[in-house]
């Protein structure tokens, strides 16, 4: 776990992904958030989030074999 | 501008992950090296992405988006023309000695190249920038905070010192880079929906260039004559004062950047570090400058029902400072205003840590090691590095308050940079590319030109400013007074330097070897593929910075 949480791109594809959770979840039980901005946004940080991690999990196995 | 809870709880987590990454690098710190310089050991995305972003700062964000709105597209002269060609100089000439002459810091490699007064200089003037430059980043967070947030001004101040204080004491100098990179995707992620909705709302491009006066959307086609265009300057100090004399001097020779480029791995990702940071370098301008167009659009009579407005400054001009936080106001909802806000936080905190990591270096090796105490275990250097983080912070917060005192601070750290930064490459030109170039040319170019800088400021008035010496010439804009500062302070450090070295004794070749470019052997990596070597990489970058001109022409 250490070596995922020293990797970068990892943390900042976490980071991006709590983010947008906030912003999508935070949008459909609050109507405070719920503008179609937040949830645009949202979903685009959600997708960099998951490709930051899934790229960095690719070169941890790389380096791996 | 009232924040949620949503909008804290975004904020909270940004700063819980910046702790977070400076905790789990604290393991990986075991010597000075790995805490002032990263040991030589971070992949080249990272390096690359750190290049730009220590110069992405709360100074460029703010003052780029006002930049936009007062003088137009013609701001991107300040990324391709003022940033681009440096940095790619950077990587294909300068590199091989910065990397190969395994210089620590800038101040070191010019002890190597010339002597121990030249680095004595260049180290004491910049550990004093760096402090000043940090100071300022704080004070302006701080003075943000309190005008759209109503947050408390000492509050501001001690928790961001604090937070910044954290995670570079535990990582050092790795922590403030992975910080960086980390701020640099929350600023461009951050802020794209702003630059695309604003966009939108001002009826896109084509609607820009209709409503806007021609100067305003145009880079070159006005810059004919000083008078035609709202910058003030024409294209021949543009492109010798920000082109070559104030680019070159900071992308080159400042520390704080040329730090990143010096981690890499090896030579090979030393020298691409700044070519590959110069490509998201060349679209920044659509995040920072871009808003700042927009903006002034926005508040043309036919937008009027749009209903946005740039803030008063007080005098009947207008607040161009506070043109980013009044789109994201005007634009971001509750949930997106604390991603906006925490973007705007995240600028100043990586201004103020690149400055801090940079000062505990220079202070440690180039001044602390050299003049104070030598010789001393690793251990003893690591601790002095990081209390001189601790310093470095404490010295910013003092900074930071006396700024509250005057109201011009900034103006006058400006034109301390203008004054040091300025001459600065002609030293390193004639030091890395004419072998006759001696210490004591050096130094009293270096020292002739500060002084011919100061002298230039008090010849000429801008805007109310300089000439306190006598008003002998008045020039149409602060901006192009600092491009005629740093023009003279560059050409008399030439002229100086070339002098002196003629009538002093240059060091012997065999000393110079690796530090001077006839005298070193090329790097070649005839075995890499095309993208992966440098030339090739720093053609296709000019020529596409090239077509970008003309197509704003």
């Amino acid at each position: 776990m250490y070596k995922k949480l020293s990797n970068l791109g990892f943390v900042i594809g976490i980071f991006f992904i709590i983010i947008s959770l906030i912003l999508i979840i935070g949008g459909l039980i609050s109507s405070a958030l719920s503008y179609k901005l937040n949830f645009y946004t949202g979903f685009t940080f959600l997708l960099f989030g998951i490709l930051m991690v899934f790229f960095n999990r690719n070169n941890d196995q790389q380096e791996e074999n | 501008m009232n924040l949620h809870i949503a909008d804290y709880l975004i904020i909270i987590v940004y700063f819980l992950f910046v702790i977070g990454v400076g905790f789990i690098i604290k393991k990986k710190i075991k010597t000075s090296n790995d805490f002032l310089t990263s040991g030589r050991n971070i992949p080249l995305w990272i390096t690359s992405l750190a290049f730009i972003s220590a110069n992405l700062g709360a100074q460029e964000v703010l003052g780029m988006v006002a930049s936009g709105a007062k003088y137009g597209i013609m701001t991107v002269h300040f990324y391709w023309v003022g940033a681009i060609f440096a940095m790619i100089f950077l990587g294909v000439f300068m590199m091989p000695f910065y990397y190969g002459s395994r210089a620590r810091s800038v101040p070191e490699f010019l002890k190597l190249r010339f002597d121990e007064k030249t680095r004595g200089l260049n180290a004491i003037s910049f550990a004093v920038m760096t402090i000043f430059s940090s100071g300022i980043s704080l004070f302006a967070l701080a003075k943000l905070l309190e005008v759209i947030l109503h947050w408390d001004f000492d509050v501001s101040i001690w928790l961001a010192a604090g937070i910044v204080m954290i995670y570079t004491f535990l990582g050092g100098l790795t922590s403030a880079v992975y910080n960086e990179v980390l701020q640099f995707f929350l600023i461009v992620l951050g802020l794209s929906p702003l630059v695309i909705v604003a966009l939108h709302d001002a009826g896109g491009w084509s609607n820009i260039k209709t409503l806007l006066q021609p100067e305003m959307t145009h880079a070159w086609k006005y810059m004919g004559h000083a008078d035609s265009n709202p910058m003030g300057i024409n294209f021949m100090s543009l492109i010798f004062g920000l082109g070559f004399v104030m680019s070159f001097g900071y992308w080159c020779t400042d520390f704080l950047v040329v730090q990143r480029a010096m981690m890499a791995k090896n030579m090979n990702a030393a020298r691409r570090t700044p070519i590959i940071a110069a490509i998201p370098k060349m679209f920044m301008p659509l995040i920072v400058v871009l808003p700042g167009v927009i903006a002034i659009t926005l508040m043309q009579p036919a937008l009027a029902s749009k209903g946005f407005s740039i803030p008063s400054d007080g005098k009947g001009g207008l607040d161009y400072t506070m043109t980013l936080p009044a789109l994201i106001s005007h634009y971001y909802p509750t949930g997106l205003l604390g991603v906006g806000i925490t973007a705007l936080i995240a600028s100043f905190m990586s201004g103020m840590a690149g400055n801090v990591t940079a000062f505990n270096s220079v202070f440690t090796f180039d001044i602390y090691q050299s003049y104070f105490v030598k010789n001393r275990s690793d251990k003893h250097y690591l601790i002095v590095g990081k209390m001189a983080t601790v310093a470095g912070i404490l010295f910013s917060i003092m900074t930071a308050y006396i700024a509250t005192g005057f109201n011009n601070i900034n103006d006058f750290l400006q034109l301390v940079f203008s004054f040091v930064n300025g001459p600065l490459f002609a030293t390193f030109l004639l030091g890395m590319f004419w072998k006759r170039t001696t210490g004591h040319g050096a130094f009293w170019g270096l020292l002739a030109g500060t002084l011919a800088a100061a002298a230039t400021h008090g010849l000429t008035l801008a805007e109310g400013k300089g000439g306190w010496i006598y008003p002998l010439y008045e020039i149409h804009s602060g901006m192009g007074q600092a491009f005629i500062v740093a023009s003279v302070s560059w050409i008399v450090n030439f002229c100086t330097t070339i002098i002196v070295s003629l009538f002093t004794k240059p060091k012997p070749e065999s000393e110079l070897k690796g530090l001077v470019y006839s005298l070193t052997e090329k790097p070649s990596y005839r075995q890499n593929k095309w993208y992966l070597k440098v030339v090739p990489l720093a053609i296709i970058l000019i020529v596409a910075t090239l077509i970008l001109n003309f197509i704003f022409f």
